[in-house]
């Protein structure tokens, strides 16, 4: 049985799961029902330092630059709708081989071109993102945020990071506003 | 507290814990749009639909069976909705309050509106919207109150369906077809539209509920009337009977046709077409049309064939279906000739309702129900002793109740 998070809330992943290695940071949401342009939510993932930033550009894993050079994250594609069942994107994350240097990884989503068809994330219905452990493919934990997003445009909704040798997730769900461009200056990136 | 469309707030945040929170009012308003605007709160179940009419509140059904939503308009908006929400059944998880545009235009043509709460008449949170808020949208979803975790939370939802009311009631799981179940009307506002002629609004309330009891609000329709206008009709004529006729069918013709207009003739030996009969000049129609019922040149014998004819001609080419109303108070004698335009007629989108008066010598009129040789039946008929012998109520049921029967048969046959 997973666990359900609300905003703020963590879960040590490496005593919900022992021997945890390789997990998928899934995104899903609802297609929209109503009329009127799609939402098309994107995910991102940012590798970052004790300091929260990261080492150089190559540590943004978004769909234009899908894998880490260690490749140890890479992004599994680009849904523009989220119709369909299940995660409609997800990030691949490899735990063992995550440089030493690296702290935490944040994952983030962010709703494109969403000024100009004038959305936010309190128009989608029941987004999430949930960590699966690859090997069997259980469900770890699961932060449904529609409840929480409101009028942001982007968003970071949940971290990994280190404690010690364990891994533990946290549900951030924390908006941002801007979109993209910001959030990627705001972890150091050069955009 | 402004509220931002998207935004999701908890009901309890909004109220900030006031007293009297467990009895609030929703205030709605659109301005600055040329077409009529229909509101209304939608209950749903834990599905996400409509799965009980009683749970539509609107202008027309003014109250949830549990008394926990009902009309209750606060001074300066359009409609409002007086919100008890203990009283709810539990089965009822979401209210959606919703706004439709009856007409050509849409959402992204109002100027502005919102949807705001009030507390013992004093507002306590408004969102807030204008037409940049949407685009093509005729019915939209303002906001919905819904259950979470065991509370009630607010989304400022300000999404919608260009398809209109049709569509929304879809999206809800409502039948919008002609047959099966219950329908949910989209036409809302019969009521409304008579709002410019009091005299009439008595009548919308009964016109609506026959045209809910025979599957019609939903159809389009032209609404013709035919009055008999032959020497022996002078009395009715004369002490005001025709002009109830007139004043009891506009609101079918308002409810029908998009542009609320009765096309009305007058035959006797001759035929005269006469303009449409609408709510600016319905009042006095008999009296001063054409400079009144006496100079139209009737009142002398009757020839049906003549105006069956000129009927026929306006409506032969028109897309939408006919509903062709004619009186006649008996005397009928052309009865082959009536009988071969009306079976030729059969193929085109008019059904022809006779309405017998006065009750002598019908001819061929009361066998037109079973007449040979058409496509499709596409005449009605019944006699009354006097045009106001009957209650409106039974006048509308006995009007409307073979119309929805051609209407299906024209379709399968293709006329419609």
């Amino acid at each position: 049985m997973a666990i359900s998070l609300s905003k703020g809330g963590n879960v040590n992943l490496s005593k919900e799961a022992p021997g945890l290695n390789k997990i998928i940071v899934g995104l899903g949401w609802d297609a929209r029902a109503t009329d009127g342009a799609a939402f098309d939510l994107d995910a991102s993932a940012f590798l970052v330092k004790m300091d929260g930033k990261v080492r150089s550009d190559s540590d943004f894993i978004f769909y234009n630059q899908p894998k880490s050079a260690c490749g140890s994250v890479e992004h599994t594609g680009d849904n523009k709708t989220g119709v369909g069942e299940g995660d409609d994107e997800a990030v691949k994350v490899t735990l063992s081989t995550i440089p030493a240097e690296l702290d935490k990884i944040v994952f983030a989503v962010t709703i494109h071109d969403a000024d100009a068809r004038r959305q936010n994330f309190g128009q989608v219905s029941h987004a999430y993102i949930r960590i699966v452990n690859e090997d069997g493919g259980a469900e770890i934990a699961r932060y449904d945020l529609s409840e929480d997003a409101s009028t942001e445009t982007a968003m970071v909704f949940g971290e990994i990071y280190r404690v010690g040798t364990d891994w533990k997730f946290k549900a951030v769900g924390q908006g941002f506003a801007g979109g993209l461009a910001p959030l990627a200056t705001s972890f150091g990136v050069s955009v | 507290m402004n509220i931002l469309k998207g935004q999701r707030v908890a009901l309890t945040s909004l109220f900030q814990n006031q007293p009297q929170a467990d009895c609030f009012q929703i205030g709605l308003c659109v301005s600055g749009n040329k077409d009529v605007v229909d509101f209304a709160c939608f209950g749903l179940d834990s599905q996400q639909k409509l799965s009980d009419d009683a749970y539509m509140t609107f202008f027309n059904q003014p109250k949830t069976p549990c008394g926990a939503i009902e009309l209750s308009t606060p001074a300066g908006d359009t409609l409002g909705f007086a919100c008890q929400l203990a009283k709810l059944p539990t089965k009822i998880d979401k209210l959606v309050f919703t706004a439709a545009i009856d007409g050509a235009t849409s959402m992204r043509q109002i100027q502005n509106g919102h949807l705001r709460f009030l507390l013992a008449g004093q507002e306590v949170a408004r969102f807030a919207f204008s037409g940049a808020d949407f685009q093509d949208e005729k019915a939209v979803m303002l906001g919905e109150l819904y259950r979470k975790d065991g509370t009630w939370r607010f989304s400022a939802v300000g999404q919608g369906f260009n398809g209109g009311m049709a569509a929304l009631v879809q999206h809800f799981g409502g039948e919008v077809a002609e047959d099966v179940t219950a329908p949910v009307t989209t036409k809302l506002s019969l009521e409304k539209k008579l709002a410019s002629a009091p005299k009439l609004i008595d009548l919308a309330k009964k016109a609506t509920v026959s045209l809910e009891k025979y599957q019609l609000q939903e159809t389009v329709a032209r609404v013709g009337l035919v009055l008999d206008a032959s020497g022996s009709m002078m009395n009715q004529y004369r002490t005001g009977k025709v002009q109830e006729v007139i004043n009891r069918l506009l609101p079918l013709a308002v409810h029908f046709d998009d542009d609320a207009a009765l096309d009305v003739w007058a035959f006797s030996s001759n035929t005269i077409a006469l303009p449409p009969a609408t709510l600016n000049n319905y009042a006095d129609f008999i009296d001063s049309t054409e400079g009144g019922w006496r100079n139209w040149g009737m009142m002398s014998i009757n020839n049906e064939p003549k105006v069956i004819k000129q009927v026929i001609e306006l409506y032969q080419k028109t897309l939408l279906p006919v509903l062709v109303i004619f009186i006649s108070d008996g005397g009928v004698s052309r009865n082959k000739e009536i009988k071969d335009l009306l079976t030729s007629a059969a193929c085109l989108p008019i059904f022809w309702q006779f309405v017998g008066i006065g009750g002598r010598n019908y001819g061929v009129l009361e066998q037109l129900d079973t007449m040979a040789g058409r496509v499709v039946d596409n005449c009605g008929f019944f006699a009354l002793d006097d045009l106001n012998s009957v209650s409106e109520q039974e006048l509308y049921d006995r009007l409307l109740n073979e119309f929805p029967l051609w209407l299906k048969a024209a379709k399968q046959k293709h006329i419609i």
